[in-house]
């Protein structure tokens, strides 16, 4: 339907999971509203304490935003984790569910995972210790990285609104460990 | 003088089926349009009317399939609803479909369109004729989903057919059950129907009932199954004749190709504009514990099977599913295969950006694979079981559905954004065999389950209870419907506390079943048959919530139970806290505890023993569980699906039991506190990421790792073209790297 659009405040008590139950069904069985993502943009620009402009809400907490030509992934308390076509995991706290007791404390039942087979990774940023991401996956899996946005194909394709400074859509995980990390 | 062509086809217009199906994929390939659409001349001119055919047709799909619920003598069918319907086109396409078990709705087509490559044409098809299948080397989930097919006629030619697929709980396979864990060929893992012509004149052939009365252990079933099956066929051609006379032949065939373009491009139009194009990936395994099946001892290979994928958004709003990397395929029946793949796509599309009831193909068109042959989501044989190729579908399909939700959220669609869950029958009586309680030969399942697990968190509020992916209008049946088919009585159905996926939001809660066995002398069980998640689960979270726990079994044989039920002591009904359960402490009986799926229990039960059913698999939670509301948290204190020792420790969150008002109080000063200590505890135990680098490396490295990981490794290593070098690169290993085994 052109031009369907909900009013802000509905957005953001949506977006918070404030709206009441009945409405939030009409919206999930209804028309899908064309504004949303501005208004989405929009309203979580206010929420977040600095500037840059945020290009894609990529987590509850972590965007990616503009930041001169370049585009980082920034969290909402303000940390940077770099490149957004890095694995951002790649500059977090991180931490392996690997004694028996702390993963009984999550599963306390028969059939817990094996942590010799099984790791449970908790990554938590270094400003607010918010933990972003938990994967479960077996034992030596590479650090997954979840989503690589082609924001430059969006923008232009999709929204037709061409960003500046365009980007290659790469993912640049391993050149930052080959130059970072292998001694 | 020109010969013409003296064969006339019983297809639309005099073609030959082969030659529609031709011309069809011809048009389609040359123009990238349904049937080469380029224009849309019905819905142009009078949309209504088409919207109005469009429902016409769906409207007679679903009374059928109803009709066939009440037909049906399986509480499976009759209780929870495993069955569907849908429409075809003469090539085998779907035009329109019922709810239901709608991961078959693209593979009766597939089945349809092998039967025309075939040539079932030359041996004859006519009006009335019924042809049954449930040969997963043709297409399907596995040979319990039986589908039932009838050409639909007008006026001398086949304008479509119709299907409907039911879920049979005994299929005559080497073991009971329908899901036999030891049957590792597709020569013993059922009675199989190879697209066979089981009926004329709508009805089933004597010759075909036979087949069924002495191959299966159950046949009154399965027969009532198949006359219900036909029942919604024939209601369904009877409406499509009404329709046709009201709205005329040519509008029908030419309104059933336009609904399949329009919805092909409507899918592509959906996804740009509810979604953000990209790569999502994510991996997930698959355990299987061959040794304990009774398999021969050439297949009684124990093995963890790697599937990496990685899943694209497209820009022009196409999506693309690889799984190179995917790991060896292995002599059980839990491979996966193209066409199982294609019906996990339609199970999660039809849920989750298609669901305005007009799914079909035109939905799945916009949707490509790369399922490498030879490996476990393509084996490099036909002559595998197929007892459960729905298996990793429903164990690590589902994360599919949460990369969508990703993009969903990113989008700003947060309603629409749910976290994964395995779906499966984890934890339950996968097979039940011996005597039942009416004293006659028995076997049977339970898929009670299938309206039992946790879902997914969502992005706004927590997961529902009670639910089963694969079946959208899920139920668990009534218990009284169930007790009749199966010889065990429920003592109890609850939800287990402190067994979600932990978030800000949190999962739904799986159910727990307790059991007496009942007035049987004899019954085997064998553990739910299809989710290999013991000792890893698979990735269910999002954004910091964590996966749910995976499903367990606890079986009590020789018990005291007839001695306590005369002096009116307590039984067993469920588990009230982790570490205290009813079953150990009230009865006595020899106890064992199962956490793998598919192994039998060694115990034979008989009349008084006692069975608990976990049935597992629950979502994942959504964000950091120390961002949880302390209201939601009180809310599940109150209800006892919380202890307070978890409500502590996982969300830090305080609380004290107001004994008088029956109810717990949040203490938000300490709960601040708890936080607070939280984080700096995060601090002090996260290490930056390349620390962990440079200390897993080594591991991998010198290869320090269980066994069965390494030779899962070296699989996907071996197997795949991409993923290979991603791992390696990832990790700074020389190009050929390969762990050592033995």
């Amino acid at each position: 339907m052109t031009g369907f659009s909900y009013p802000r405040e509905v957005i953001k008590d949506l977006i918070e999971g404030k709206l009441p139950w009945f409405e939030t069904k009409s919206i999930i069985s209804g028309y899908k509203d064309e504004d949303r993502f501005d208004k989405y943009i929009e309203i979580l620009q206010e929420k977040v304490p600095w500037q840059e402009k945020i290009l894609l809400p990529l987590t509850d907490e972590l965007y990616v935003v503009e930041k001169g030509v370049d585009r980082v992934v920034k969290c909402s308390c303000g940390h940077e984790f770099g490149d957004y076509r890095q694995n951002w995991k790649l500059k977090a706290l991180i931490h392996v569910q690997d004694s028996k007791e702390e993963i009984e404390e999550l599963y306390p039942y028969p059939g817990a995972p094996d942590p010799e087979y099984c790791e449970i990774r908790e990554y938590y940023c270094p400003g607010c210790q918010s933990q972003i991401a938990v994967e479960t996956v077996p034992f030596g899996y590479p650090m997954v990285f979840d989503f690589l946005p082609d924001i430059d194909s969006f923008y232009a394709e999709w929204l037709g609104k061409p960003l500046a400074a365009k980007k290659e859509f790469k993912d640049l995980t391993c050149e930052f460990i080959r130059q970072n990390w292998r001694k | 003088m020109e010969e013409k062509a003296v064969k006339k086809g019983i297809g639309w217009g005099g073609k030959t089926l082969k030659e529609m199906l031709e011309k069809k994929e011809r048009l389609y390939n040359q123009t990238g349009s349904y049937y080469g659409l380029k224009q849309l001349p019905l819905a142009a001119a009078d949309p209504l009317k088409l919207e109005l055919f469009g429902t016409r047709l769906l409207s007679a799909i679903i009374a059928g399939r109803e009709a066939t619920r009440m037909i049906s003598a399986s509480p499976q069918i009759r209780e929870i609803a495993e069955l569907a319907v849908a429409l075809y086109t003469p090539e085998g396409d779907c035009i329109l479909q019922s709810t239901g078990i709608i991961i078959h709705i693209p593979l009766i087509g597939q089945v349809i369109e092998w039967m025309i490559q075939a040539n079932y044409e030359e041996e004859g098809i006519n009006d009335g004729d019924c042809f049954t299948c449930n040969d997963c080397a043709i297409a399907g989930m596995h040979t319990a989903d039986v589908y039932d097919i009838q050409p639909i006629f007008w006026e001398g030619q086949l304008i479509g057919w119709v299907g409907t697929v039911i879920m049979e709980a005994e299929v005559g396979a080497l073991l009971p059950g329908c899901m036999p864990p030891g049957a590792t060929d597709r020569f013993v893992d059922g009675l199989k129907f190879i697209a066979e012509k089981s009926g004329a004149k709508d009805k089933f052939f004597k010759s075909f009932e036979r087949k069924i009365r002495y191959g299966v252990r159950t046949p009154d079933v399965f027969l009532l199954n198949r006359k219900g099956s036909l029942a919604a066929d024939i209601a369904v051609r009877q409406q499509m004749r009404k329709i046709i006379g009201e709205f005329g032949i040519d509008y029908y065939m030419a309104a059933i190709r336009e609904l399949i373009e329009l919805e092909r491009r409507t899918q592509l139009e959906r996804v740009k504009r509810r979604t953000v194009p990209g790569r999502f990936h994510s991996p997930s395994t698959f355990e299987i514990d061959m040794q304990r099946t009774g398999a021969p001892p050439h297949h009684a290979v124990n093995r963890i099977t790697l599937v990496p994928w990685d899943f694209h958004i497209k820009p022009d709003g196409s999506y693309f599913i690889d799984f190179d990397g995917t790991g060896s395929w292995g002599w059980h029946g839990c491979n996966c295969s193209p066409s199982a793949l294609l019906g996990a796509v339609c199970m999660a599309l039809t849920q989750t950006i298609s669901y305005t009831g007009k799914s079909n193909t035109g939905t799945f068109l916009s949707v490509t694979m790369n399922a490498p042959f030879d490996t476990f989501v393509n084996p490099g044989t036909r002559n595998v079981a197929s007892t459960n190729l729905f298996a990793w579908p429903l164990n690590g399909g589902p994360k599919f559905m949460a990369q969508q939700s990703h993009a969903f959220f990113c989008r700003g669609y947060v309603e629409e954004v749910r976290c994964a869950n395995t779906s499966v029958s984890g934890g339950a009586p996968g097979g039940l065999t011996g005597k039942d309680h009416y004293g006659r030969d028995y076997s049977f399942l339970s898929t009670e389950p299938a309206g039992a697990l946790g879902g997914g968190a969502f992005a706004i509020r927590d997961g529902v209870i009670s639910e089963g992916i694969w079946q959208p209008d899920t139920d668990m049946g009534n218990v009284e419907i169930w007790e009749l088919m199966l010889p065990t009585l429920w003592l109890g159905r609850r939800l287990l506390p402190d067994s979600c996926g932990h978030g800000k939001y949190r999962s739904g809660y799986s159910l727990i079943s307790t059991f007496m066995i009942y007035k049987t002398p004899v019954l085997a069980i064998q553990s739910g048959a299809s989710s290999q998640t013991d000792k890893i689960y698979p990735n269910m979270g999002m954004f910091g919530g964590y996966s749910g726990p995976s499903s367990f079994m606890k079986l009590l044989v020789n018990t005291n139970s007839k001695h306590l039920i005369e002096g009116r002591k307590p039984l067993a009904h469920g588990i009230d806290r982790p570490g205290v359960s009813d079953l150990e402490q009230n009865i006595r009986g020899k106890l064992t505890v199962e956490t793998k799926n598919l192994p039998w229990f060694e115990d034979i039960t008989k009349d008084g023993d006692m069975l608990q059913c976990f049935y597992g698999g629950t979502g994942g939670g959504f964000g950091d569980p120390i961002k949880r509301d302390p209201a939601l948290a009180k809310k599940d204190l109150d209800n006892g699906l919380l202890t307070i020792e978890r409500c502590r420790s996982i969300y830090c969150i305080e609380a004290r039991y107001d004994a008088k008002n029956e109810e717990w109080v949040i203490d938000n000063n300490k709960t601040n506190e708890l936080r607070e200590q939280r984080r700096k505890e995060r601090l002090k135990k996260g290490i930056p990421a390349d620390q962990w680098w440079q200390k897993r490396r080594q591991n991998i490295v010198e290869g320090r790792m269980p066994p069965l990981i390494r030779k899962m490794y070296n699989e996907s290593l071996s197997k795949g073209k991409r993923w290979p070098g991603e791992f390696r690169d990832f990790w700074g290993l020389p190009q050929d790297f390969i762990f050592k085994e033995g």
